[in-house]
């Protein structure tokens, strides 16, 4: 990986490396959670909990954040099969499904239990969640609808809340777009959905969805395993499978509209889809291959060719490997002799929502991560790179690395300049967006704030070393009350809706608020509020940077960072005629002018030296009365600096130390100059004393004029109060006198 | 003096170019005279003005070698003294207080001078350069005469030349008039820049953009940009255009001034001026080698359909019709370049291409400029766009109450009152500034040869018959004339004006205190 590292900064040779041969990766080891006499594994994506299960025994793993060698907790349960598990949303209660007809609950605390069971025997539990919508706590599907419960903990009991009847074959909900998907109808291809989020419960409009007809008679049936419910950038998508047309359609979900979106082509009979880092991935599994999406813009082109998933730091041949699995170091063998390369789309293979992958005959479970690198590494379009990149949040440190080295490649490959200056248009909007949502100062505070405050990294490494877990599990849920921490990337959410909403006014959108994750709103005052009420120790806050991947949230990259590691940089390594990067710096200019973002004083110091360097002093001055280099003090100083070669920057240098009102330089200046009586002139207006009279008094004294040597004493005297009294008077009185009695000499 | 009275054929002014190192023996003085206006006049009497212009050169030199003589002031003439090249010398004679208006400032009249040199060296490379090509003189002689003639075509009013007098003191030749323009819109400027210098691959292109008759922006060095600037407000801009279309609008410049060269093309085909110019008259039309080209020819430019602008005054290639583009020496790099003037609206873009970097000729010309096209187009438009809006207009740079001049005499800018606001003065008030001007160009001159490189700074205010003030005010290489006819009260009012002025549109340059 080291060795790509410098390579993906050069996206068109790239392809060299093995990771360049696919975009995606699981990284080995995988999190274990075998067990002995497991009866089934479940997936809680409320809490998003790994559950394997024997009969009267639970043990739960965390998959968020991915820890490998996270350890399980275990409950005991009353014995019973168990067709499914969800924990509440604070953990405390764990609902079982016991039949279709019975689900037990279970109350940690008090090891007490209770039941609840439909209420005619023609019902048929399909499902059921815990929720955080404020209405109801526990939702359950049934065929004949919906019922919605909210749990009186005194009572311990259900209390039934609503009932929304209707006629339900299968549904589909994730807890991350809080949406309930119901299927009607023959084909089932009828939905109803609700969204219960935080903020209440939405009823969507009811739609169909498209699907092609093989014969003329034969109508094929939707399945529940061919709709999937997908959160990208803030925007609830569903995707459904079309196997007669072999077409994955998406439909969007706004709060009073649902829009099919367009349709992406599907190769293989079986597929699945997962999200990482707002990346659409659709697995075509029989094809062993996964393709890419972008689905920010309206653009439907994967983001490059069909590669396989690849599973890294695999051991080449190890055949067994040996863990605690958690309950009083009891060892379980597992014994693994498969080929690696096996593995990679099993059979036994369940794709989670978002990023993971659940190894079912071996209770592995595995996340995907994408290659930055690879993907950078496999478009030659850079702008459009730039974007994808500028656009991820969860490593949003190695995307910004990758940006900036690749901003500093099609510089120093001296790239058309309209090329490098659409990828500077790229980075510096990104930045501009940032900055109006806030997620970059918000990455630079999470930043200073993580090293400076004991209490935030106290609680990252007991989450990482999973020592004191239950600390930091406590932390997290009281403060949140579970709807913070179900959002890794919660900033970026917000982030890319209102991007969303300031780019484009798609027709639709008109009337409707994009529907957004539950309670949205709320969550952003939360979060905003943890900033401005002081991080030192607050909750939330350290919630937050404990559930980052690293510190920072954007790979946005400042004007300075530009200046620091792209301009400067590149300016140390290149060779030949500079004005080439005079050009690319002022497409910058250009570009941070159309988003109104200050620019470092450096930049245009770097900018002065190499049309200096060029002795292109004419456009430099030009740069400088149009203020294409904006005035300070830096730039004033560089002029001068570089006015040694040529008076007429000299005097440029020393025009904007006046116009900027520093007195002090450049009277300074004008004595150095000799020009000492224009000096005393506007020392006197504009009153300086900073500067020594002996500075005046020298050049004055070096003209050798007897009388301008009178006239700046005499001025000085009358200037300062005391300054007869001062060994400079002295000395230079009697230097003048010395001069007039040499003059009334030679006279003679 | 007489022989300067001999010449009031042609309306007082005349004007010669000499050579000190030809026609040294007796018998062969007429081999001096390089270029004489006007040309009907007798050789002895031109050889009389030449004679004696070459005396006081060589007298004066005895004092000043490195600066000979200046001028000579006679009763009823002025004789103006331009060493153009070395030994080459160019001499303009006046005549004073014929009329009202021949009152000069003897500067602007050798600026005259210096431009019409400056813009032949531009095209045909300098005067010394082509003598030595043909010693004969017969070649120098054959441009230098419609070249000139052209030029002077630019000054007639009614029939007679009206070279720059009093009335122009508002003025300096001899300078660029920049536009002012926004942060946002000189960066887009710059981002053109480079597109247009990066348009004909790896070697270096210049260029030069202007938006009516100002400057916009060069990459040329100054010399270079005065020069190219000075043609392209002259034949290139869309005023220059327009007005050699519209010869007949009331203007009437287009039609005196063809009428001013054809006259005196007639004049020179008597036998005297045959001997002279026997090149150009016996050369056959069309013969590409020894026609002359005219570059500063009227109403030869005109707009193309790609928004380049093309001439056939440097000829037609027969076969494919396709009208040559013309070259132009730099100076700074003494290097041949294509001209390659492009317009949009008011936006006139000045691409110059190195003659060596295109091996092709006209198609490699012609393909930089689809580069340029396909490149720079959408930019050009942005560009023209943000100009136009923030374009004030004729009398943009126009302060009421005031009129001024204003010099930088390092960068070579100016910025003046509009012509239209000008000719609002008395004339009292503008001989005041005339006078004045005069006198500080001679303080100037004076101070220059004392000690080179220390600038001196300079505030002269002074009072017409009429009560205007009119005001100088030199400091740290910026020069600032005024008149204020309404200011009559006291000088610290007048001084309080210029003050103002200083600090609104010199960002106080001029603020002594």
């Amino acid at each position: 990986m080291s060795g790509k590292a410098s390579s993906s900064s050069q996206p068109s040779i790239g392809l060299s490396g093995s990771g360049a041969l696919s975009h995606i990766y699981i990284q080995y080891p995988p999190l274990r959670c075998s067990i002995p006499e497991s009866r089934g594994l479940h997936y809680d994506d409320g809490t998003k909990l790994l559950i394997p299960s024997t009969s009267n025994q639970i043990f739960s793993w965390k998959t968020v954040p991915f820890n490998p060698l996270a350890t399980s907790t275990s409950d005991s349960i009353p014995e019973g099969p168990i067709l499914s598990i969800r924990f509440s949303l604070d953990t405390k209660l764990i609902a079982i499904q016991r039949s279709s007809s019975e689900i037990q609950f279970w109350i940690r605390e008090t090891s007490e239990a209770f039941s609840h069971r439909c209420r005619s025997d023609s019902e048929n539990i399909l499902g059921f969640f815990w929720t955080d919508c404020p209405l109801c706590d526990f939702v359950v599907v049934k065929n004949s609808g919906l019922d919605l419960f909210a749990y009186d903990s005194v009572a311990k009991s259900l209390d039934l809340v609503e009932m929304r009847k209707l006629n339900v074959c299968w549904y589909v909900y994730t807890h991350e777009s809080r949406l309930v998907l119901l299927a009607s109808g023959m084909q089932c291809r009828t939905f109803t959905g609700f969204q219960l989020s935080s903020a209440g419960i939405v009823r969507l409009p009811k739609f169909d969805m498209a699907m092609a007809k093989p014969e003329a008679n034969s109508k094929p049936v939707l399945a529940a395993e061919d709709v999937y419910i997908v959160t990208v950038y803030g925007r609830i998508y569903c995707l459904q499978v079309d196997r007669v047309a072999m077409l994955l359609h998406s439909y969007r979900f706004y709060r009073d509209a649902v829009v099919q979106q367009g349709s992406l082509p599907i190769y293989s009979r079986k597929i699945a889809v997962s999200v990482v880092d707002n990346v659409l991935l659709v697995h075509q599994i029989d094809a062993k291959v996964v393709i890419l999406y972008d689905i920010f813009a309206d653009s439907r082109a994967p983001i490059s060719a069909p590669l396989p998933l690849q599973s890294r730091g695999f051991p080449r041949s190890y055949s067994s490997s040996s863990r605690s699995s958690g309950k009083d170091g009891e060892c379980s063998e597992v014994n693994n002799k498969i080929d690696h390369e096996g593995i990679i789309y099993g059979d036994n293979w369940t794709f989670i929502v978002p990023d993971l992958i659940c190894d079912v005959s071996n209770n592995f479970l595995w996340k995907i991560h994408l290659d930055l690198e690879a993907i950078a590494a496999s478009s030659s379009e850079t702008p459009s790179v730039l974007e994808f990149l500028q656009r991820r949040k969860l490593e949003a440190i190695k995307a910004k690395q990758l940006c900036l080295g690749i901003a500093r490649t099609v510089i120093l490959e001296r790239r058309p300049v309209s090329m490098v200056s659409k990828a500077i248009d790229v980075l510096v909007s990104s930045y501009s967006l940032s900055l109006k949502t806030g997620s970059y100062f918000k990455g630079i505070k999470t930043e200073s704030t993580s090293s400076g405050v004991a209490k935030t990294s106290v609680a990252r490494s007991s989450t990482d070393v999973s020592t004191s877990r239950i600390d930091g599990t406590s932390i997290r849920h009281e403060s949140t009350a579970g709807v913070d921490s179900e959002y890794p990337s919660r900033a970026s959410t917000f982030s890319a809706s209102e991007s969303e909403e300031n780019a484009s006014s798609a027709p639709l959108r008109t009337d409707s608020r994009d529907l957004q994750l539950g309670g949205g709103k709320v969550d952003r005052v939360n979060l905003t509020g943890a900033h401005s009420s002081g991080p030192t120790d607050n909750p939330v806050f350290v919630n937050i940077s404990e559930q980052q991947d690293s510190e920072l949230t954007s790979p946005a990259i400042s004007p300075d960072e530009m200046y620091k590691f792209v301009f400067a940089a590149v300016e140390e390594e290149m060779v030949g005629d500079p004005s080439y990067l005079v050009s690319i710096i002022v497409e910058f200019l250009c570009s941070t002018n159309m988003e109104k973002i200050k620019v470092h004083p450096n930049l245009y110091v770097l900018a002065i030296q190499l049309l200096a360097r060029n002795e292109r002093y004419a456009e430099l001055e030009s740069f400088v009365t149009n203020k294409i280099l904006e005035p300070s003090k830096e730039v004033a100083l560089q002029l001068l600096e570089s006015g040694r070669q040529n008076i007429q920057t000299r005097k440029l240098g020393l025009e904007m130390l006046r116009q900027l009102s520093l007195h002090h330089d450049y009277v300074s200046l004008l004595v150095q100059d000799g020009r000492y009586n224009e000096a005393l002139r506007y020392a006197r207006k504009y009153q300086v004393t900073t500067v020594r009279p002996a500075l005046f008094l020298q050049a004055a004294c070096s003209s050798n004029n007897s009388q301008h040597l009178a006239a700046v004493l005499r001025f000085f005297s009358d200037f300062i109060p005391d300054f007869r009294t001062t060994s400079d008077f002295t000395t230079y009185y009697g230097i003048l006198n010395e001069m007039n009695t040499s003059v009334a000499a030679t006279s003679f | 003096m007489g022989l300067a009275s001999a010449s009031t054929a042609t309306d007082g002014m005349q004007l010669c170019i000499f050579d000190l190192r030809r026609g040294q023996n007796e018998g062969q003085e007429l081999d001096k005279i390089l270029f004489f206006f006007p040309a009907d006049l007798p050789f002895s009497t031109q050889l009389s003005v030449i004679g004696l212009s070459e005396g006081l050169i060589t007298f004066t030199r005895i004092f000043s070698p490195e600066a000979a003589c200046e001028i000579i002031e006679a009763e009823r003439h002025s004789h103006v003294f331009y060493e153009a090249e070395t030994d080459i010398w160019m001499v303009m004679v006046v005549e004073k207080g014929k009329d009202s208006d021949a009152i000069w400032r003897i500067d602007a009249l050798r600026k005259v001078l210096k431009e019409v040199h400056s813009l032949f060296v531009m095209f045909y490379g300098s005067i010394r350069a082509m003598l030595e090509k043909d010693p004969s003189g017969g070649l120098i002689r054959s441009h230098l005469y419609p070249f000139i003639m052209d030029y002077l075509s630019d000054f007639p009013v009614g029939k007679k030349l009206q070279l720059p007098s009093f009335r122009d003191c508002l003025k300096e030749r001899g300078t660029v008039q920049m536009l002012t323009m926004g942060r946002e819109a000189a960066i887009e400027v710059q981002s053109l820049v480079s597109v247009l210098d990066s348009c004909a691959g790896n070697s270096s292109c210049y260029s030069m953009i202007l938006f009516h008759d100002l400057l916009v922006s060069t990459t040329l060095s100054p010399d270079d940009t005065i020069n190219l600037f000075t043609y392209a407000v002259l034949r290139l801009s869309p005023n220059a255009l327009s007005s050699g279309v519209n010869s007949w609008s009331y203007i009437r410049r287009g039609s005196t001034s063809s009428h001013f060269v054809s006259g005196s093309a007639l004049t020179h085909s008597g036998p005297v001026s045959e001997q002279i110019y026997h090149s150009s008259d016996t050369s056959p039309v069309g013969n590409n080698i020894n026609r002359v080209t005219r570059a500063l020819q009227h109403g030869k430019w005109y707009k193309g359909k790609d928004g380049f602008l093309v001439t056939d005054i440097w000829g037609v290639d027969v076969g494919s019709l396709v009208c040559a583009t013309p070259t132009v020496w730099l100076q700074q790099t003494e290097e041949a370049m294509y001209l390659c003037p492009y317009q949009f609206k008011s936006l006139t873009l000045i691409l110059l291409i190195p003659v060596s970097s295109i091996l092709n000729g006209e198609q490699g010309v012609a393909l930089v400029k689809q580069q340029l096209l396909e490149n720079a187009s959408l930019k050009i438009l942005k560009v023209e766009e943000k100009l136009s809006k923030g374009w004030g207009g004729e009398n943009a740079y126009h302060v009421s109450g005031y009129r001024y001049l204003l010099v930088d005499g390092d960068r070579n800018i100016s910025r003046a009152s509009p012509p239209g606001k000008v000719t609002t003065l008395a004339k009292e008030s503008l001989l005041a500034l005339s006078k004045l001007r005069d006198e500080v160009d001679l303080e100037k001159s004076r101070a220059k040869r004392d000690n080179a490189g220390c600038e001196k700074d300079l505030e002269v205010s002074i009072r017409a018959k009429n009560n205007a003030w009119a005001i100088a005010r030199i400091t740290g290489g910026k020069e600032l004339y005024m008149v204020l006819e309404k200011a009559s009260e006291t000088l610290l009012y007048a001084s309080d004006a210029v003050e103002k002025f200083s600090n609104r549109y010199c960002n106080g340059a001029f603020s002594l205190d």
